[in-house]
């Protein structure tokens, strides 16, 4: 798994690549709580995921844990099938800021939506 | 259609059988990627949970297409586990704080799969699931 990241008006956008499962998350899980610490406010854009397990799941809501002690913005974006099914059933798209396109979720993130 | 795989206790074998799992379900025309995330999580409970003793453990996972579905059955010799009756309750209420970090692979098995059968006998764990085609 590769985690490529950009900003966007000043907000970090994530996009990890490939699969994220029990192998690959220790270190997706590594880099994006790495990342929060220096800054609180997230964009994780999944349209480059091919595939998520719980592990990587469980980073999501380690993330959002964390993201919310912070007092930070954790904002989801571009989840499609079948990535979505697993959001879906997890009941995390409830419970998870999640947005279609990545320009809203900057702009969401920067509390501007 | 049926096929029968062979992989080592470790997780880096999960993405092989994945691309396996993926052209058995080409060729029988059905999707992949439900039954691998059951597989994934199950062996991936296998390999951090079932084997006390640290060495090397062959799993095995039998694929079989017919009409109406596929049927995988995965085989191991660690201690068992039953996917149904030992496995903690997944609460999916409340908010970022409620949840619980952890758990969901089972339960994502338990949602997925239409039929579970799980059974030990003489060393040997055998856990049988079931998925119907969707229409």
């Amino acid at each position: 798994m590769e985690l490529n990241k950009e900003t966007v008006d000043g907000v970090c956008v994530v996009s990890p690549e490939g699969r994220l499962d029990s192998n690959t998350s220790p270190a997706f899980e590594a880099e994006l709580l790495a990342l929060l610490d220096d800054s609180p406010t997230l964009v994780i854009r999944f349209a480059d995921l091919e595939y998520i397990s719980s592990a990587g799941l469980r980073v999501m809501l380690m993330a959002a844990k964390k993201v919310r002690q912070l007092n930070g913005q954790l904002v989801l974006c571009e989840i499609h099938e079948p990535i979505r099914e697993v959001f879906e059933i997890s009941g995390f798209l409830s419970i998870l800021d999640v947005c279609d396109d990545r320009a809203v979720a900057v702009a969401r993130a920067r509390g501007e939506d | 259609m049926r096929c029968s795989l062979d992989i080592g206790n470790e997780l880096t074998e999960i993405p092989r059988l994945a691309d396996e799992v993926e052209a058995f379900c080409e060729r029988a025309g059905m999707e992949a990627n439900t039954v691998n995330l059951a597989l994934d999580e199950w062996i991936t409970n296998l390999v951090s949970y079932a084997f006390d003793d640290g060495g090397e453990h062959r799993i095995g996972v039998e694929l079989e297409a017919d009409t109406e579905g596929l049927t995988v059955v995965v085989t191991d010799d660690g201690h068992s586990f039953h996917p149904l009756d030992d496995a903690p309750e997944v609460s999916l209420e409340g908010g970022v704080e409620d949840r619980a970090v952890g758990g969901l692979g089972l339960y994502f098995i338990r949602t997925l799969m239409d039929d579970i059968q799980y059974d030990s006998a003489d060393g040997v764990n055998r856990l049988r699931l079931r998925r119907l085609k969707r229409k």
